[in-house]
This record gives structure tokens, C-alpha cells and sequence, in this order.
């Protein structure tokens, strides 16, 4: 890494480090909201980046695993030592179930992973007595582990920053793999790697799995920032946002999502404040970046299978071979 | 008794499910375009419809405006925008749900967050006696029948004219009849317009009994998106049976199970597409 | 009696109404260097998919090492030793040269499923890499993007994936199509210098190639197998002269 980047890096620590104080609760909750949608952006970007898959469901992951940690905490009284895991485990049993949309390929696949996260949702809103329908669950408490309570919004600012950065070192173990190699390699050519020996059907199937046990771990980190949950955060636009914030950032990169969900976020919050209208922005914004920016900050989006952009690469393959 | 009256709530919901998702199915099958904001249409048609039946107190006038308004809006976005995406489905997703989402908030804007009804004409009001003890309300019964002649119109269309046969010959192979010379680009458009009117067209007839408001858009969408899994990407056959059962499951579910309706409906859809992932009639492509 | 490397009896392919492939019932012995030659929409192509299991045949039997696998789904035919090549290259084209190796490589072994220690970490895999690429000539382009390759490179690339799995049988579609004279040649001493144990198919449509690397040459024509010989018995033989008039 060049000595630039490793300043950048040092500079970056230092004003994430000092940001609630520097510039404030706003700002602080901000930074959050990016580190939490870009964990769900990056969930989506493991299917859409490395594997070739559209998948726009995940927004199921992320609220049935928030839903879930509030129930047993509001409702049932369990600590976070419980409700926590429990989260996570709840997403991960729907994307074993979800998972088996993989047997569809192409447009009809995008569509099933719409159709199923339209199901959770409706389960939201409809099923009332349990999931408080579009009242939501409120009062959900600060994370407290034995000795450690969360006592505010900043102190679950740093936990956040650490659980995100052990999330992103664990993705990154697991994209430099030879199961994330496998399925860059499905993602080029389904053909070549049935004839090399791959059980594509079920790399697949563990790659959604693991993507919505992200998505899941993702949902656990909102509750306890948002401390409220209601069917909107399973509905249909914030999985497009997701999937938006990877292609605005660029696909099948680490940093990408999280730049697609600050650029995402910090836009939406500008233009909210200023008009009503932000679903047009919203809206203007998709439009904007398929037909203008496609190769957004850090990537290329050429094809339905992108491919990733790994500057260690480029720089190899401009010397001389 | 209820049985009676929840079947004919399903077909008169299929027969609304058709007029949007046959369409919407057709632009796939020939354009391979998949429209995103096919739901905002309706929508925005019925609205359309709404002001135009506000303004001349004349339904069929609506129907008409709903229709042809779409059909123009369609024009503008399709060779500004949706034509720029080639067959890349992830961009057309993205770049239609944007649509979807600027109609949808435009719309907001225009006429409101109530959820409104479109007036309709004196005769359709009123129950209609199908047998003895079974009323039924005149309006559904009617869009019954008018999902029915539609079917059949688009039907003989499809199977008995040459127009029928180039649609159904695009639909299998674009580039053979490229080849054989005929203006495919015009295909395409009679294709679109057909589908934007009638996106347009349901709006104004669903606006009449289901309401319009926002997130209606979607909820719709969401049907017709079923419709076309289960009843196959391109097939007309397929949206026809589809939104039968698509209709028929979501009457049922929402009598019998209401917690539980999408689950009822994407349940069989999931189990389909366990063993067709095509659907029931679409083809591998 | 030793069994075949690979038998098929009475394999039919069609396609609607076109029959691809028509009762062809073939046996190549193990080590055995066998080409098929047949002019355009012969079935030959056809006739791998079946085998290495892209398509299912419609009727007919095949038999990899005394297996029977007519219904075996495809990867688990390369686990018992099935190796293939396109005609129109299929490598992996947003990859590194060095990474579409590695594909290879851990195809048939289980690190595939290794998902918590990096790749660079497996020093085994990275020699026995390096040793592949070095055998097609490749090592100097290992770090480069496939799409920087020429079309030359990307058919020696399209071989290397396939030795590197190291088969037991080996098919060839067309492995020099397209390429230059020097292309061809270093292509042919590559396969020419493969070790005995293992069996090569080859379709091949340049008859110099066909004629000095084939044991044994099948001749496929309208999906029907026509004839089959030794190289000069093929080389004399009338009907095949008139079936690829101009070509021999």
C-alpha cells in the first residue's frame, strides 16, 4: 500500500474517530446510517458483483432480522446476548428458505427475489398482531452485553464502527477465497465451471445464503441504531436502494458500497431537507446513474455480469509482462 | 353462497390482472424489455382518467384518456430512456423502477395522498342478480366481461392474423424475422403502444372499484409480476391462465387467510418454479 | 478385458425435428489418440456435449472408464476424469490468466468450498499453476487480465484449463481454429507431447494436425458415423474424399 494511501487511511481513522464531536449528532447518525446500509449494500454486491446474480429481496434479510431482535427485546424482555444472535439466525433460516430461488436464472430470477421480498413485507404489514403492522416495534433498547451497556447514540457509534470493520475483514477474508474465486468464476462463465468440476447450483446456493446471513448481521446493527422497525424497511425500494448504492460505488469492490451508500444518503438527506419531493430524486438519481454512470466511483457496470476492478491488477498489468 | 361471490371477486380481479400483465408480458417476449414501472402506468392512467371524468363527467371519455396519455408518456420514455438500456435487464430494473418512482411522486403531488375513486358511469352501479339469492355488484361483473371480449380480441389477433403471426414469430426468434426483412421496429411499437394503453386503460377500469393511491402502483405490479412468472415471460396463453389463478388465489387468501394473502399467492409461485423455472408456459432463453 | 476410456453406444441427439446425432457407437481405448473429423454440422460437436454432459442425449448410452453416465450431470463427470475444450473459447474473461488456472486447479478438489483463508495462501496450488502455465506458454502473462490477452493466447489459455484439472480423457474442440501457422504448431507439440495414459479426442478440422496426431480417426458426416481407420486408411478412403471434397 503507498504511503499516500496509508495518510489517507491514518486521516480517515482520526476524523471517524473524533466525527460525533467534530461535527456533531447529525452528522454522527449519518455516518452510521452509511456504515449500516453499506453492510446491506454489501451483502447485495456478494451476489451481484462476485456470483453475477440480481438479487432484490434483501431488504427481507435485513428487516426480518431487525423484526426479530426487536420482538424478543420489546416483547419477550431477552438481552441482547440473545436477541442479537437470534436476529442474525432468523435471517439466515429465510435465506436458506429464499435461497432456493437460485434454481431460476436471468430476468426470472430478479423477478422471484422481487415477488419474495414482497411476501416478507406483506407479512409485516398484514400478520398485525404480531409484527405490530404499520405501527412497527418501538422502545427497543440500547445493546447491553453483561458489563458493556450502550448508554448512547454516540458510545454505539464506535461499537458500530468496530462491528462494521470486523464485518468488512471478514468479507474480505472471504471474497480473497477459494470460494469467492469460484464464484467471480461462475460469474463469467456458468459453462466453463460446470466443465471444470463446480456444483454451480449449490455454490449459488451458499453464496445467497451467505449473502443474506450479511444482510441479516446488517439488520441486527439497525435495530439497535434505529431502535424501531416497521414494514417499510422491508419494502421493495430500500433493496433497489441497495442495489443502487453498489452500482453508484462500484461492483464487486470492498470500498464501493460503502461509497454508493454515502453518496446515497448524503444526497437523500441534502435534498429532504430542502423539498418533499425526494422520491423524484430518488428516482432521478437511478435513472441518472444507469444511463450516465455506470461504471460508478470504483467499477465498471458493462454487462448483467460485472466484473471487478481490483487496481492491484491494472497496475500489474500495465508493466511490462 | 360466499364461495359464489369470492370466485367472481378472483376472475374479475384476473380479468383486471390481464388487461395489465398481457402487455407487460408481450413487451418481454418480443423487446426483451422488462418494464419496472408498468405499475406506475396504471396508475398514472387512472389518474389521468380521474380528471378527465372530473372535467366531462364522461367515463368512456376516461378510458380513452387513460389510455392514449400512457400511450404517449410510454413514447417519450421509451426512446429517451428504456431504449438506452439494450437487453441489460439490471439496467432496465433500475432505470424503471426510477420511473416508477418519479411518476409515482409526480402523481403524489397532482392528486394527492387519498386514496381516490374514479366515478363510474350510472348503469355499471348497482347489484346484478346471476341467480337466485347471488347479487353481485354490476361494475366487477361488467369488467368480467370486458376482460373476456379483450382476451378473445387479443386472442384471435395473436393466433389469426399475420400481425399475430409476426408478434408470435418475433416472440420466438427477433433476429429470424429480422432477417426475413420486415420492419421489426414497428412490430415493437405497435407492441408498446398496445401494452401502454392497456396499462393505462386497467388503471381507469381498476381506479372505478380498487381506488387509486399511492402504493397501488406496486401492490398491482406485484400480481402482474406473478402472472407473467407463473404464466411465462412472452406467452399470452400464460397471462391468461395466470391471471386467473393469480386472481382466484388472491380472493381466496384474502377471505380465508388476510395475514397470510402474499404468502398464499407467492407460495404456489415458489413451488412452480421449484420445477418449471420458466413458469407454466415460457421457454428457456 | 480392460474397459474403455470411453464407449458410446447407439447415441441420438435431435432437436426438433434435426438429427444431430444419429446412432453413432464408438470405443477409444485408454491412451488412445483419436480424432473425429466430419464437415460442418456433422454432429461432432454435438456428440462432446453429450458426453462431457452439456446436453442429455436423447437415446443411447455412454461409458466414461466402464461408468456408465449417460444421466451423470456434467461436473461430476470431470471428477472422474473428464477433461473438454470449446471451439469458441470459453475462459473466463474478467479474471487474471493466473486466477482462470486456479479455477482449474481446485476444480475436482474440495478447497473449492475453502471460504476463510485466502487463496494465496494455498502454496500448492500457486506451483502447480505456475507448472501449467508454464506448459502452454503462458507464465509471463499470469497476472494479466484475460481481455488483454490476443485470440492465439486465449486458445492456449482455452487448452491450459482443461490439462490443468489433469484429466484422465481428454476432448479437443477444435483446439487450433483460428490460429496462425506457428499458433498451430505450438498447440500440436503441446498435445503431442501429453503423456500416453492419457486419452485424447480431438475434432479437428485441419487434416495435417488431424492425420499426424490420430491412433485412430472416426468419420462423422449428417451425424452418422461413416467410417473409421487408421489416418491412411481414412486419407484413400473414396467416400471420405467426397464428403470433404476440397478440404483433404
Amino acid at each position: 500500500m503507498a504511503t499516500r494511501n496509508l495518510i489517507l487511511l491514518l486521516a480517515g481513522v482520526v476524523f471517524a474517530l473524533f466525527a460525533p464531536q467534530l461535527l456533531g449528532a447529525f452528522w454522527a447518525s449519518l455516518i452510521m446510517q452509511i456504515l449500516i446500509f453499506g453492510v446491506l449494500a454489501l451483502s447485495v454486491d456478494l451476489l451481484l458483483g462476485h456470483t453475477g446474480m440480481f438479487s432484490l429481496c434483501h431488504a427481507a434479510f435485513f428487516a426480518v432480522a431487525a423484526y426479530t431482535t426487536a420482538i424478543l427485546q420489546v416483547r419477550y424482555g431477552q438481552p441482547t446476548i440473545l436477541a442479537a444472535p437470534a436476529g442474525i439466525l432468523v435471517g439466515c433460516l429465510l435465506s436458506l428458505i429464499y435461497g432456493l430461488a437460485v434454481r431460476t436464472s436471468g430476468v426470472y430470477f430478479i423477478l422471484v427475489t422481487i415477488a419474495m421480498g414482497y411476501i416478507l413485507w406483506g407479512v409485516a404489514v398484514r400478520w398485525g398482531s404480531f409484527t405490530g403492522g404499520d405501527n412497527g416495534i418501538g422502545n427497543v433498547p440500547f445493546p447491553a452485553i453483561g458489563p458493556l451497556k450502550v448508554t448512547s447514540l454516540t458510545a454505539y457509534y464506535y461499537i458500530l464502527w468496530i462491528l462494521v470493520g470486523l464485518g468488512v475483514l471478514g468479507y474480505r477474508l472471504l471474497i480473497q477465497s477459494p470460494f469467492g474465486l469460484t464464484l467471480r468464476g461462475i460469474r463469467d462463465s456458468e459453462s466453463r465451471m460446470r466443465a471444470l468440476g463446480y456444483n454451480v447450483g449449490r455454490h449459488k446456493y451458499a453464496a445467497f445464503v451467505l449473502s443474506g446471513c450479511i444482510a441479516s448481521f446488517a439488520g441486527v446493527l439497525y435495530i439497535y441504531f434505529n431502535r424501531f422497525i416497521s414494514p417499510a424497511t422491508a419494502a421493495f425500494p430500500i433493496s433497489v436502494e441497495a442495489a443502487l448504492m453498489v452500482i453508484i460505488g462500484g461492483v464487486g469492490t470492498i470500498l464501493g458500497p460503502f461509497i454508493g451508500s454515502a453518496v446515497f444518503l448524503i444526497m437523500r438527506n441534502y435534498v429532504s431537507a430542502y423539498m418533499d419531493q425526494w422520491m423524484t430524486i430518488t428516482g432521478l438519481v437511478f435513472i441518472a446513474t444507469v444511463l450516465w454512470a455506470p461504471n460508478g466511483f470504483l467499477g465498471l457496470l458493462k454487462k448483467y455480469r460485472t466484473r471487478p476492478q481490483d487496481p492491484k491488477h491494472r497496475a500489474e498489468a500495465g508493466k511490462t509482462g | 353462497m360466499n364461495w359464489a361471490i369470492q370466485t367472481l371477486n378472483g376472475i374479475s380481479m384476473g380479468a383486471l390482472l390481464f388487461l395489465l400483465s398481457s402487455g407487460f408480458t408481450l413487451t418481454f417476449g418480443l423487446a426483451r424489455v422488462v418494464n419496472m414501472a408498468h405499475g406506475a402506468l396504471y396508475l398514472l392512467g387512472g389518474y389521468l382518467g380521474l380528471s378527465m371524468v372530473l372535467a366531462t363527467k364522461n367515463f368512456w371519455l376516461a378510458l380513452l384518456a387513460g389510455g392514449f396519455g400512457i400511450v404517449i408518456l410510454y413514447y417519450f420514455l421509451d426512446r429517451f430512456l428504456i431504449r438506452r438500456t439494450g437487453e441489460n435487464h439490471l439496467s432496465q430494473v433500475l432505470l424503471t423502477v426510477g420511473i416508477a418512482f418519479v411518476i409515482a411522486d409526480i402523481a403524489l403531488l397532482i392528486w394527492g395522498g387519498d386514496a381516490r375513486r374514479l366515478p363510474a358511469p350510472a348503469f355499471t352501479q348497482g347489484p346484478i342478480q346471476l341467480a337466485a339469492g347471488l347479487y353481485y355488484p354490476r361494475y366487477r361483473f361488467l369488467l368480467i366481461l370486458f376482460g373476456v371480449i379483450v382476451g378473445v380480441f387479443l386472442w384471435i389477433i395473436y393466433k389469426k392474423t399475420q400481425i399475430g403471426a409476426l408478434v408470435r414469430a418475433g416472440v420466438d426468434d427477433r433476429e429470424m424475422v429480422s432477417a426475413m426483412g420486415i420492419n421489426i421496429n414497428r412490430l415493437f411499437a405497435l407492441v408498446f403502444a398496445l401494452a401502454a394503453f392497456l396499462a393505462g386503460l386497467s388503471g381507469v377500469a381498476g381506479g372505478a372499484f380498487l381506488t387509486l393511491y399511492p402504493g397501488a402502483e406496486w401492490e398491482i405490479l406485484v400480481l402482474a409480476l406473478v402472472v407473467v412468472i407463473v404464466g411465462g415471460l412472452g406467452s399470452l396463453g400464460g397471462a391468461m391462465v395466470g391471471s386467473l389463478v393469480v386472481g382466484l388465489i388472491d380472493a381466496y387468501g384474502r377471505w380465508l387467510l388476510p395475514e397470510f394473502s402474499y404468502f398464499v399467492i407467492f407460495g404456489p409461485m415458489a413451488v412452480l418454479l421449484l420445477f418449471r423455472p420458466t413458469g407454466l408456459f415460457g421457454r428457456k432463453n | 478385458m480392460e474397459s474403455h476410456a470411453v464407449e458410446i453406444t447407439e447415441l441420438t441427439k435431435t432437436f426438433g425435428g434435426v438429427h444431430a446425432v444419429e446412432k453413432v457407437s464408438l470405443q477409444v481405448p485408454i491412451g488412445q489418440r483419436r480424432v473425429l473429423i466430419g464437415p460442418n454440422g456433422a454432429g461432432k460437436t454435438t456428440l462432446f456435449n453429450c458426453v462431457t454432459g452439456s446436453l442429455p442425449p436423447t437415446s443411447g448410452r455412454i461409458f466414461l472408464f466402464g461408468k456408465e453416465v449417460t444421466h451423470l450431470a456434467e461436473h461430476l463427470r470431470t471428477a472422474m476424469g473428464l477433461g473438454r475444450t470449446y471451439q469458441i473459447t470459453n475462459v473466463f474473461p474478467d479474471l487474471t490468466v493466473l486466477e482462470n488456472i486456479i479455477l482449474s486447479i481446485q476444480g475436482t478438489t474440495r478447497k473449492k468450498w475453502v471460504l476463510h483463508r485466502p487463496v494465496k495462501s494455498f502454496p500448492e496450488i500457486l506451483d502447480r499453476a505456475a507448472a501449467e502455465l508454464e506448459r502452454v506458454g503462458l507464465k509471463h502473462r499470469q497476472a494479466d487480465s484475460v481481455h488483454l490477452l490476443s485470440y492465439g493466447e486465449r486458445r492456449q489459455l482455452e487448452l491450459a484449463l482443461a490439462l490443468a484439472s489433469r484429466p484422465r480423457a481428454l476432448f479437443l474442440d477444435e483446439p487450433c481454429s483460428g490460429l496462425s501457422p506457428s499458433e498451430r504448431q505450438r498447440i500440436f507439440n503441446i498435445i503431442t507431447q501429453l503423456p500416453r495414459d492419457i486419452t485424447i479426442v480431438c475434432i479437428e478440422h485441419d487434416m495435417q494436425v488431424a492425420l499426424g496426431l490420430a491412433d485412430q480417426v472416426s468419420v462423422l458426416h449428417r451425424g452418422r458415423l461413416i467410417l473409421e481407420g487408421t489416418p491412411d486408411e481414412v486419407k484413400l478412403n473414396p467416400e471420405v474424399r467426397e464428403v470433404y471434397l476440397g478440404k483433404v
